[in-house]
């Protein structure tokens, strides 16, 4: 049983937060809320998100997952005004999703669970660094890399206690520091990882303007960042792997 | 350099540098090094390119600037130099010598007035490859451990020779007669920042319902690197009356067209002189210290204009997956 009611904006930016990544995922439907987790084909890119049951309008399970297209769900998403709500029910004996906007009903299939990619474990990573910093920081940062270059370093100079980004293209370079007054926290350690833009432009695209993002770096490791979605009411979280030297 | 004519119908589409992984181009290797030469020097003051002898080594900063490319993206480059030049193409050399007297002479005028931006411009289009900049080229990618192919004629056919053996998987150049040399997938701007383009050669014959010797007679109805183009032929136009009429003859026939040499250009694309004898290694380990010492020592090539290539090429690197962490 799932039966659910939720802003559109809400669903929306969840929904988001996930696409950049996958076409299909699956949906946990736990007690006290939404659940996704899910990694790009290639095993790159990792998303998180929880929206606690707080964050829909009502919310009623007794638990299961579904699979879901989401370019699908998306699209109808984006057939609501922001503010309108969104009914969501799942029904039991045809396993399809009834998806009401006033009076707009769809049907929509779902996908096997089972024929979607299995989510990885989140490996357990000791990361020596943590930033706090706004969304539209992250932005500047992927923006600026992307002009000249199709990777990005990110680090910490513990010296200087100050995060940094560069990127390096054929021709032109990109450096930005951020000290610690223009961070909202800073956690200095041994950090400084290689990633694609190609993934941190998709993630960056889900990351709000004025969220707080708390990025947790390493030597040579993946990197996370979370942040919140929903007013509080939701959290996403990605894990994205670095590109390391090939010998 | 090919006639761009050919985009209009050539199967192209973009691919991501990421799905390239492990693959291995061969590039047409004068075409590649053309492409840096012009970007290289053209914005900027050409004394740092220039040897105290006079020798113009801009090429030595293209290659370092360009190698990176392949190998961040762990794509093994083998760089195919052209021989001879094919007798044919006597007109296009002598046009292009032609050509670039003139802008030599425009060089020269723009000197005079101090016109310093169109000074910049002329002097990437006077550009040309030396045997200095051939020999230097080859000596410093034979440091840096990357594989050099000779090919007996053109270096594009022999690219698209050992595509189709499937020695290689991709031929790269920005000539769009790669196709006309049949050559499976061609990547175009591997010199260009952002992803490549792909040429897809049985696309583009089923996309138009044309056999190769059909396509190349399109080509030479539109002009060649070896013919001029009968005037008011385009590429539809061409399309359109190869296949009314079956091939070059037919339209030569019915539309009362004539191209000059048409039998001996058909061939060298259709069987251009190609080699079988060639072998190299995937597996590149560059000297850096020995390539460092040959550019900024032995031709005086300023430090700064390079290092930051060779840094790159030093730390290459490849993408992982989660799962490695896990």
């Amino acid at each position: 049983m799932f039966n659910a009611i939720v802003s559109a904006d809400t669903l929306r930016t969840a929904l988001d937060s996930v696409s950049v990544l996958v076409e299909e995922c699956k949906l946990r439907l736990e007690e006290d809320g939404l659940e996704i987790r899910a990694v790009d084909p290639a095993n790159v890119g990792m998303v998180d998100l929880s929206l606690s049951a707080a964050a829909f309008e009502s919310y009623e399970t007794d638990g299961g997952v579904i699979g879901v297209n989401l370019s699908r769900l998306e699209d109808i998403a984006g057939m609501a005004e922001a503010d309108q709500l969104i009914h969501l029910e799942l029904d039991e004996e045809t396993r399809k999703l009834e998806i009401a906007i006033d009076g707009l009903e769809y049907t929509l299939a779902l996908i096997d669970p089972d024929s979607i990619r299995q989510e990885p474990d989140l490996p357990d990573l000791d990361l020596a660094a943590e930033i706090i910093l706004e969304g539209r920081d992250v932005n500047r940062a992927v923006k600026a890399s992307d002009m000249v270059s199709d990777h990005i370093a990110l680090g910490v100079d513990e010296a200087e206690d100050m995060f940094y980004v560069d990127a390096e293209g054929d021709t032109d370079d990109v450096h930005f520091e951020l000290g610690r007054e223009d961070l909202i926290d800073l956690t200095a350690g041994p950090a400084r990882s290689l990633f694609s833009l190609d993934y941190l432009k998709d993630m960056n695209k889900a990351i709000p303007s004025d969220a707080e993002v708390r990025m947790e770096l390493g030597e040579e490791f993946p990197v996370k960042m979370h942040f919140d979605i929903a007013e509080g009411q939701g959290t996403v979280t990605y894990m994205l792997a670095p590109r390391v030297q090939s010998d | 350099m090919g006639n761009a004519d050919l985009r209009d119908i050539a199967a192209i589409e973009s691919i991501a540098f990421e799905e390239l992984a492990g693959s291995v181009v061969a590039v047409d290797a004068h075409n590649w090094l053309y492409r840096y030469l012009t970007t290289t020097v053209k914005w900027t003051n050409d004394t740092v390119y220039t040897t105290a002898e006079g020798d113009e080594v801009a090429n030595l900063v293209g290659v370092i600037q360009g190698l990176p490319k392949f190998f961040e993206h762990e794509v093994t480059p083998v760089m195919v130099f052209d021989g001879a030049v094919t007798d044919l193409k006597d007109d296009e050399v002598q046009r292009r010598r032609e050509q670039r007297e003139r802008y030599e002479d425009d060089l020269e005028d723009a000197r005079e007035e101090g016109d310093a931006v169109r000074v910049a411009r002329l002097e990437s289009r006077t550009q040309r490859l030396t045997d200095v900049i051939l020999e230097t080229t080859r000596d410093l990618l034979e440091l840096l451990d990357v594989p050099v192919i000779d090919a007996p004629a053109e270096g594009e056919g022999q690219a698209a020779h050992m595509a189709r053996q499937g020695d290689v998987d991709y031929v790269g150049t920005e000539d769009y007669d790669a196709l006309l040399f049949g050559a499976p997938r061609t990547l175009r701007q591997l010199t260009s920042k952002g992803d490549p383009e792909l040429m897809d050669f049985q696309a583009t014959l089923t996309e138009h319902d044309l056999s190769w010797e059909q396509l190349v007679d399109v080509a030479l109805l539109c002009g060649t690197d070896f013919n001029e183009g009968v005037r008011g032929y385009g590429p539809k136009t061409a399309v359109k009356a190869v296949k009314e009429h079956g091939d070059l003859w037919g339209v030569s026939e019915a539309e009362d067209v004539y191209v000059e040499n048409a039998d001996r250009i058909r061939e060298l694309f259709l069987d251009p002189a190609v080699t079988d004898d060639y072998s190299f290694e995937t597996s590149i380990e560059p000297d850096l210290d020995a390539a460092r010492s040959f550019v900024t020592e032995e031709w005086e090539v300023d430090p700064d204009e390079v290092e930051r290539g060779f840094e790159r090429i030093e730390s290459s690197v490849v993408q992982t997956g989660l799962d490695d962490w896990a």
